[in-house]
């Protein structure tokens, strides 16, 4: 049976860890694409609530980088 | 402190992962993500539904006052001290932090429970696994804080409703 792709969101933070990722982008790193990504200005404002609210609406993991 | 409570709910502190990542280290975000997606596909998918009343208990006592305010006040306990002026040891902090988060989540549990019709104390054990005593103790604290009340006894046996 195959298997289903999970779905990740993942809270970067926009200085640190989003710059990372675009960086990888451009520079045409391979990597996967069920990062779901949403872009906060510092980690520190993802909210414990937003992780159980991602993962009642579905997704099967979360990321917070930072 | 919320991979705990995922731990504790059952639905398992690795669908959280936390890293460090730096605005250069583009390589690192590619392994990172590639990890984190290995390690969560392992674990299969997450079923929302299945685990609809924990996942609800969890974002209740995310909203409780007393976690909020100690997670707010931690910084000011171990650096500079407590009304009485006696600084916090870390680790004194967290043993004390875990029980809270224990009680509350407990608490928002048999609550949740409550409101999904399992409305004596037997049935509300069945339904969350907890002790009767456990549960019982937690009932008479959730009455006195107007979390629930006592509806009267159908058969012998007491019944609870939420508020």
């Amino acid at each position: 049976m195959e298997q289903v792709e999970p779905k990740i969101v993942a809270f970067l933070c926009n200085w640190c860890a989003y710059a990372g990722a675009d960086l990888a982008g451009v520079s045409r790193l391979q990597h996967p694409s069920n990062m779901r990504t949403v872009r906060v200005m510092c980690s520190g404002r993802v909210d414990p609530l937003f992780i159980v609210q991602a993962l009642k609406s579905g997704c099967d993991g979360v990321l917070v980088a930072g | 402190m919320t991979q705990k409570l995922l731990k504790l709910s059952g639905i398992g502190e690795s669908r959280l992962h936390l890293a460090w990542l730096s605005s250069a280290e583009a390589q690192r975000f590619v392994d990172i993500s590639s990890a984190v997606i290995e390690d969560i596909k392992a674990q299969g998918k997450f079923d929302s539904k299945l685990f609809s009343l924990e996942l609800a208990a969890a974002e209740e006592t995310l909203k409780a006052e007393t976690l909020r305010w100690m997670v707010g006040k931690e910084v000011k306990l171990l650096a500079r001290g407590d009304v009485y002026g006696r600084k916090w040891e870390k680790a004194r902090f967290e043993a004390i932090l875990d029980e809270v988060l224990e009680r509350e989540y407990h608490k928002q549990l048999i609550r949740q429970a409550i409101l999904a019709d399992f409305t004596s104390v037997r049935a509300i054990s069945q339904r969350i696994g907890l002790g009767l005593k456990r549960i019982s103790y937690l009932l008479a604290d959730m009455e006195k804080t107007n979390m629930i009340e006592f509806k009267g006894h159908t058969e012998c046996v007491p019944v609870f409703g939420a508020l």
